[in-house]
C-alpha cells in the first residue's frame, strides 16, 4: 500500500500525469488508487518474474528498464522493452492467473507503481473509476502491441531499425545491443551494419 | 443470432434481461456480400462487429501484397479495432471473406452503455483484456514457435478455416510463406489417418 504523504512531489506528480492520459482524476482520486497499489524498487538485471510462476502485479515504471523475454534453448526472445511511464507484465498469466511463460527482468535499477491481483478486484469494486480506468489502460496495452506487429508486418529490417531509433534514441546506451536486435528481430550482425545509419540519420 | 450473443457476453458477464434489452437497443443488424468493405484504410473506425454467420478479415496492402492481421468467424468480434481505441484513422481495411451477417455497435453508442452502469464498464473491460491476451499471444508464437509449430497450432484450433480461408490469405495470417504452407499442408493430410 503506498502511502502517497511518503513519496516525493515529483513522483507523486509523475504518477498523476500518467493516470490523467487515461482519465482525468483528483489528487484525492490518485491518493485513493495508490493506496491500492505497492512501490516496488528493484536492482538491476534482477529477474522478477521466472517462467511458471503466475504474475502476480500489474506494474507501471516509475524509473528503470524492465523487459519480457522467452527463452528457447538458450537464447532470450524478447518480446518487451518497457521504460519510464509504460505498464509492464505477463499479461496473459496475470489475467487468466496461468503460469507465466515468459520472464521479467531489470536491466538497470527500477521503482514501479504494482498492483496485486486481489488489490486490483478490490479496486475495480470499489474504486468508482476503475472500471474504466482499468479497460483504458488495457486499451493503451493493446494498441502499442499492436503497433509493434504491424512495425514487424509493414517494414523492412531497415526501416524497424531507423524508426526505433528515431523514436527512443536515449535506448541505444541504456539496452544492450544483442536485446535490441531480438526485440527488432534483427540479427545482431545485421543491427552493428545497421549502427553506421545512426549517425547518417543524426547528421541529416 | 441473439441466443450466440448473449452466449457470448455470459462468458464475461451475467446480463439480466433488462440489461440484454438495453444492449439490444443499441445494435444495429448489417449483412456484408463477399469481399464487402466494411472499414477502409483512412477511416476512423466507427463500429465493432460481432459475427453470426460468415468470416471477415483485417488486412492491409503492402505494395500489392495483402497482409492479414486478424481472421474472424461466427461468434467472433472484429472491426479495425485500434483505430476504434485510438479514434485514429485506420491502417487496416476489415473486408467480408464470405457473405457475413453481423451486429455492429457504434462508437458513442457503446459510450452511453458505459455511462449507464458500472455493468457496462466492467463487461468492456473484461472483453478489452481478452484482446489483449490475443495480441500478446500472437507476438509471443510469432517470436517463439517455428513455422511449423504455429502451421500446426493454428489448424488444430481452426480446423475449419482451411477450407474456408483462401491460402494465401491463411499462410500471410501466420507468417508463413506461401511455399512452405503449402508443404506444410501437403504433410498433415499424409499424417492425418495416423491420428
Amino acid at each position: 500500500m503506498i502511502n502517497t504523504d511518503n513519496i516525493s512531489e515529483a513522483s507523486f506528480a509523475y504518477i498523476k500525469a500518467y493516470f490523467d492520459k487515461f482519465l482525468p482524476m483528483t489528487p484525492e482520486e490518485i491518493k485513493g488508487l495508490m493506496s491500492y497499489c505497492d512501490l516496488r524498487q528493484f536492482d538491476k538485471n534482477t529477474v522478477i518474474l521466472e517462467q511458471g510462476e503466475v504474475d502476480d502485479y500489474l506494474n507501471m515504471i516509475v524509473t528503470g528498464i524492465v523487459i519480457k523475454y522467452a527463452k528457447i534453448g538458450n537464447k532470450k526472445m524478447i518480446l518487451q522493452l518497457s521504460t519510464e511511464g509504460h505498464v509492464i507484465n505477463s499479461e496473459i498469466s496475470f489475467l487468466t492467473r496461468t503460469p507465466s511463460k515468459v520472464y521479467l527482468e531489470t536491466l538497470e535499477p527500477t521503482m514501479m507503481v504494482s498492483l496485486q491481483y486481489e488489490k486490483m478486484e478490490e479496486a475495480l469494486a470499489l474504486f468508482p473509476k476503475g472500471e474504466r480506468l482499468g479497460r483504458l489502460i488495457q486499451e493503451g496495452m493493446y494498441l502499442k502491441k499492436d503497433e509493434r506487429r504491424y512495425a514487424m508486418l509493414s517494414k523492412s529490417m531497415r526501416e524497424r531499425f531507423l524508426d526505433y531509433v528515431q523514436q527512443h534514441p536515449h535506448m541505444i546506451q541504456r539496452v544492450p545491443q544483442k536485446y535490441l536486435a531480438s526485440y527488432l528481430n534483427i540479427t545482431s550482425e545485421t543491427f552493428s551494419r545497421f549502427k553506421h545509419l545512426i549517425r547518417e540519420s543524426t547528421a541529416k | 443470432m441473439i441466443s450466440s450473443l448473449r452466449d457470448y457476453l455470459n462468458q464475461f458477464v451475467q446480463l439480466t434481461d433488462e440489461e440484454f434489452r438495453l444492449l439490444m437497443s443499441k445494435l444495429e443488424a448489417c449483412k456484408f456480400q463477399k469481399r464487402e468493405l466494411l472499414t477502409n484504410t483512412g477511416e476512423v473506425e466507427n463500429y465493432l462487429y460481432f459475427i453470426e454467420r460468415g468470416l471477415v478479415k483485417r488486412c492491409f496492402l503492402k505494395n500489392d501484397e495483402v497482409i492479414v492481421s486478424h481472421i474472424a468467424k461466427e461468434g467472433g468480434i472484429i472491426g479495425a479495432t485500434p483505430s476504434f481505441f485510438s479514434r485514429q484513422p485506420s491502417r487496416y481495411m476489415v473486408e467480408a471473406l464470405e457473405p457475413t451477417t453481423a451486429l455492429r455497435i457504434s462508437h458513442s453508442n457503446l459510450e452511453q452503455l458505459y455511462t449507464h452502469s458500472k455493468t457496462w464498464e466492467k463487461l468492456g473491460r473484461v472483453i478489452t483484456a481478452g484482446y489483449l491476451i490475443q495480441q500478446e499471444q500472437i507476438l509471443y508464437d510469432t517470436t517463439c514457435l517455428t513455422v511449423r509449430q504455429r502451421f500446426v497450432k493454428f489448424m488444430k484450433e481452426n480446423p475449419d478455416l482451411i477450407l474456408r480461408v483462401p491460402q494465401k490469405l491463411l499462410a500471410s495470417y501466420l507468417n508463413i510463406k506461401q511455399e512452405t504452407f503449402s508443404r506444410l499442408k501437403h504433410l498433415m493430410t499424409e499424417k492425418q489417418p495416423q491420428i
